[in-house]
C-alpha cells in the first residue's frame, strides 16, 4: 500500500464515485465508496475506531477510481481499510481459503474427479453453507489436473512471450490455457508457460494484505528475469492482468527496489487481446475464416475496463466473417471472484448482475463472450446462457490455419 | 481496420464533446471519445440558456447546431424541449428562476407565465432539498418578477434502506431497479396532486430512465411533473450523460472512459494523436484530427503558448498562428472569449468543431 497516499485530500465530496458503484446502486443500505473510502479514512488516520462490516462488500471493481474527477484512489483506501478489518471467526476461516486460490487449487486438483464429485454433492454443499457460509445456490467450477505445459516450438523466427496463466486457467480451465497457447502460436508467438503463483487479487479482495504482498513479491521475483530479457508477459485473465499492471506496484510501493521491478513488470504486461490486437493492427494476424453465422454478446469485465486498453476483443471478434457481436455495456456482473460465493453476499451479487442478465436476455445471443472466468460463471448462473472466453471463438475461426497442438 | 487509428479524437465528454463526436460520426467519421468522468453533468441539469453568445462567435450556425443537438438527444431517449426563440423561467433548488431556451423534458414543465398552482414536494429526511425554503423563495421571487404561478410546500415520506438517510441518488437507483419503489412514489404523490396542477420534485426519477419511463410515470400520476437538479450528484444531468454516452456507442463512437489525456502529438503544424494516462503504459491513439473539449483545465495540454482560437476554432498562439491546422477547441475551453455560455456555446462550438473536423470526410469508418 502506498504509505503516504494524500489523495484523500483531493476529495471534493462530489459523489461521482457513488453514482457508479455497482453495490450501492443495487443495495441502497451500502454506505458507498465516498463514505468507506476518503470519509472514513480521515477518522482511521486519527486512530478513531470506525471499522465496519460494509468494507467487505466492496467489489474492487475500480469504477469509483475511474469516475473520480480528482484522482482520489478511492478503492485503494477501502482495500487498505479492508486489510485491518476484524471479521467473525467463520468468515475469517472461509476467507482465508478464498484468499488463496493457488493453494486451494493445488489441493483440490490433486484428485480432481473426487473433488468435483464431493463439490457436486448436495448434502456437502448444504453443510458448507451451514458451517462455512459458502452459498449452496451456486455451482463450484470443476477442477482439472494442472498439466498446462510450454508447447514445443513450431516455426521460426518467432517472438517469445511468457504466458501468466493464473489460478482459474491452471486449476479449472487448462483447456482454455491450451487454446491461448495455440492462439499465440498461430499469431507468430512462441509462448512459454510462466511458473508463477496466484496474482494475489483474491487475497486483496478478501482483506489479506500480507498474503497479497507475498504473492506480489513471489511473482515479481519469478518474472523479473523474463522482463529483463525483453519478453512480454501475457495474461488471458483480466483480474491477473489488472493486478500485474497496477496491484504489484501499489503493494510494494514502500520497497524501492521491488517497486521498480514491479513497475517494469507492469510495463511488460499485456492482456492477450491487447497483444493480438496490436498484431492485427500491424497486419500480422492470420486470416480468420468462418462461414457459420454466430451471434455473440460481449461483456467487458471491470478489470478489463480498469486496464484502459479499449475493447481489443470486441474488435478482434467483430472482424471474423459471419460473426455478429453486440457490446452489452451493462456494468458489473456482481460476481467479483469469491464475493458471489459468500452466503451473506450472494443476494447482492445477483442483484448487481440483474442489469446485465436483463440485457443479455434482450440481446438473445447464442453465446456471451467475456475474458473473466468468474464473470462467465455469473453469466451462466444468472442469465442461463453459455459464456466463453473470446480466445476460444477466435481460435475456432483460425483453426484451419494450424495443426492442432499435440496433447502433452 | 487499425484499432488505434481514428479520423477524429474528441477529448472530453461534456455537452460540447458529445455534440462534436455525434456530429462527426453522423458525417461518417471513425470517432474516439476520451473522457475522465462525467464532468459537469454531475453539477447541472443540461439546460440551455439563450442569448449568451457574442456576435463574433458566428451564431449563424447556432440554429443548425441546436437542431442537431435536439435530434441527437431525442434519439438518445432524453429529448430536450423548447427552442432558441423560447424563454422559460424554470425554478431552481435555491428558489430562484433560471431563464432558459431549452431544457431536458423532465425539467421543462414548470412554465411560470401561466397561472398555476404548483406543489414543491420535499421528501422526509432528504437533506439536499428543502421544500419549505424553495417554496418561500419561489413565492417571493415570483411576486417580485410579476409571475402568476403560486407555490405550496408538501412533504412525502418514502421508505429508505435500513441505516441510511434519504438521498436523491438512492431514490434514483431504486426508481431504475424497483418497480415497487415507483409504485410507492406514485402512491405518495397522488394525494398531493389533488389541489395542484404541477408537481415539482427534486431530481430523482432514475439515472438510466428514458423519456418513455418518465412519461409513463407522469401519465399514471395524471399531473404534470418537473424535476429540479439538486446538489451533486445531479440525477437529471447524469441521466443525460448516460443516455448520450450509450447513444454515441450505438452509432459507432469508440469511448475511452476513466483516464485523462496527458499529452498531444503536436509537430509541424499537425496534431497526430493523443496519449491517455492508462495503467502500465500510456494508450496512444492516432488521429487525423483532434478536438479538445475537456473544459477549462485542458488548456494545460496546449502549453503556455495557447492564447485563444481563430475563426475555425483552432487554438492559436499570441501571434495568431494556429498550433495545428487539424486541432480544434470547443466548449468551456473557449470561456475566455466572453462570459459563461449557458451550454449554448458548448453546443455551438462542439457542433462546429465536429463539422470542421468532418470537412474532409473520414478515412477509417468505412473499413
Amino acid at each position: 500500500m502506498r504509505p503516504n497516499d494524500v489523495s484523500l485530500d483531493n476529495c471534493l465530496k462530489c459523489s461521482d464515485c457513488n453514482t457508479v458503484c455497482p453495490v450501492l446502486s443495487a443495495h441502497p443500505a451500502y454506505p458507498g465508496p465516498k463514505h468507506l473510502g476518503p470519509e472514513l479514512e480521515r477518522l482511521r488516520r486519527e486512530g478513531i475506531p470506525c471499522d465496519t462490516d460494509w468494507l467487505e462488500y466492496c467489489l474492487g471493481c475500480h469504477r469509483c477510481d475511474m469516475a473520480c474527477p480528482n484522482q482520489v484512489n478511492v478503492s485503494e483506501l477501502i482495500a487498505t481499510a479492508k486489510a485491518s478489518h476484524k471479521k467473525a471467526l467463520v468468515r475469517k476461516i472461509r476467507d482465508f481459503w478464498f484468499a488463496r486460490p493457488g493453494l486451494l487449487g493445488k489441493l483440490l486438483s490433486f484428485a480432481p474427479r473426487l473433488t468435483n464429485a464431493m463439490l457436486g454433492l448436495r448434502p456437502a454443499r448444504l453443510l458448507m453453507a451451514r458451517v462455512l457460509k459458502i452459498t449452496a445456490d451456486r455451482d463450484f467450477p470443476a477442477y482439472v489436473s494442472p498439466d498446462l505445459r510450454t508447447p514445443a516450438a513450431v516455426a521460426s523466427p518467432v517472438s517469445p512471450v511468457l504466458f501468466f496463466a493464473g489460478c482459474a486457467i491452471q486449476y479449472n480451465q487448462t483447456e482454455l490455457g491450451r487454446t491461448v497457447l495455440s492462439l499465440l502460436q498461430c499469431n507468430g508467438f512462441q509462448p512459454v508457460v510462466a511458473s508463477a503463483g496466484c496474482c494475489g487479487l483474491p487475497a486483496l479482495a478478501n482483506g489479506d494484505a500480507a498474503e497479497a504482498r507475498l504473492c506480489a513479491q513471489t511473482n515479481v521475483n519469478a518474472l523479473t528475469e523474463a522482463v529483463g530479457a525483453g519478453m512480454p508477459i501475457v495474461t488471458a485473465c483480466t483480474s491477473c492482468g489488472h493486478m500485474l499492471k497496477t496491484g504489484f506496484a501499489d503493494l510494494l510501493a514502500d520497497d524501492g527496489e521491488m517497486a521498480n521491478k514491479a513497475k517494469r513488470l507492469a510495463e511488460a504486461t499485456y492482456d492477450l487481446g491487447e497483444l493480438l490486437m496490436a498484431r492485427a493492427d500491424q497486419g500480422l494476424q492470420p486470416p480468420a475464416v468462418r462461414q457459420r453465422r454466430l451471434r455473440l454478446a460481449y461483456h467487458a469485465p471491470c478489470h478489463q475496463i480498469s486496464q484502459g486498453i479499449g475493447r481489443p476483443w470486441f474488435h478482434l471478434l467483430r472482424q471474423i466473417p459471419g460473426v455478429e457481436i453486440e457490446d452489452l455495456n451493462a456494468g458489473c456482473c456482481g460476481m467479483s471472484g469469491t464475493f458471489g460465493f459468500k452466503q451473506e453476499k450472494y443476494p447482492i451479487s445477483m442483484a448487481v448482475g440483474q442489469t446485465l442478465f436483463d440485457r443479455i436476455r434482450a440481446a438473445d445471443p447464442q453465446m456471451v463472450v467475456t475474458e473473466c472466468a468468474t464473470c462467465r460463471m455469473q453469466i451462466e448462473h444468472g442469465a442461463k446462457v453459455k459464456a466463453v472466453h473470446p480466445a476460444e471463438v477466435l481460435l475456432d475461426a483460425m483453426r484451419t490455419e494450424i495443426a492442432p497442438l499435440p496433447s502433452p | 481496420m487499425e484499432s488505434d487509428r481514428f479520423d477524429l479524437i474528441v477529448v472530453g465528454a461534456g455537452i460540447s464533446g458529445m455534440t462534436a463526436a455525434a456530429a462527426a460520426a453522423s458525417r461518417g467519421l471513425r470517432v474516439g471519445l476520451v473522457n475522465a468522468g462525467p464532468g459537469q453533468f454531475v453539477f447541472g441539469g443540461g439546460c440551455v440558456e439563450s442569448q449568451q453568445l457574442r456576435p463574433n462567435e458566428a451564431p449563424a450556425t447556432l440554429g443548425e447546431a441546436i437542431a442537431f443537438f435536439c435530434d441527437v438527444t431525442r434519439q438518445a431517449g432524453c429529448p430536450f424541449r423548447g427552442g432558441l426563440g423560447e424563454r422559460r423561467h424554470l425554478p431552481t433548488i435555491m428558489g430562484s428562476f433560471q431563464t432558459v431556451a431549452l431544457a431536458p423534458f423532465s425539467q421543462w414543465n414548470s412554465d411560470v407565465d401561466e397561472p398555476r398552482r404548483a406543489a414543491v414536494v420535499g421528501i422526509t429526511g432528504l437533506s439536499s432539498f428543502d421544500a419549505a425554503f424553495v417554496t418561500e423563495r419561489l413565492t417571493d421571487n415570483a411576486r417580485r418578477l410579476g409571475f402568476n404561478s403560486r407555490y405550496v410546500a408538501r412533504e412525502i415520506t418514502l421508505s429508505t434502506a435500513p441505516g441510511t438517510v434519504a438521498s436523491t441518488l438512492q431514490c434514483a437507483n431504486r426508481f431504475d431497479r424497483e418497480p415497487r419503489f415507483r409504485q410507492e412514489l406514485l402512491d405518495a404523490l397522488t394525494p398531493v396532486t389533488r389541489d395542484v396542477d404541477l408537481i415539482i420534485l427534486p431530481g430523482l426519477l432514475g439515472l438510466h430512465s428514458k423519456e418513455p419511463d418518465i412519461a409513463a410515470f407522469e401519465r399514471a400520476l395524471d399531473c404534470p411533473l418537473c424535476e429540479l437538479p439538486t446538489l451533486p450528484p445531479s440525477v437529471p444531468g447524469l441521466r443525460l450523460f448516460h443516455a448520450l454516452e450509450a447513444h454515441l456507442r450505438k452509432i459507432g463512437v469508440e469511448v475511452f472512459s476513466g483516464f485523462s489525456v496527458n499529452r498531444l502529438d503536436l509537430g509541424e503544424g499537425r496534431c497526430t494523436g493523443v496519449w491517455i494516462d492508462t495503467p502500465a503504459r500510456p494508450l496512444h491513439l492516432l488521429s487525423e484530427a483532434v478536438i479538445l473539449a475537456s473544459g477549462q483545465f485542458s488548456a494545460g495540454l496546449l502549453g503556455a503558448e495557447f492564447f485563444g482560437t481563430d475563426g475555425w476554432l483552432r487554438p492559436i498562439t499570441r501571434s495568431g498562428a494556429p498550433l495545428a491546422d487539424n486541432l480544434y477547441a470547443a466548449g468551456a475551453l473557449l470561456r475566455n472569449t466572453g462570459g459563461h455560455g449557458g451550454n449554448e456555446r458548448a453546443i455551438l462550438t462542439g457542433y462546429r468543431a465536429g463539422m470542421l473536423a468532418a470537412g474532409q470526410g473520414g478515412r477509417y469508418a468505412a473499413e
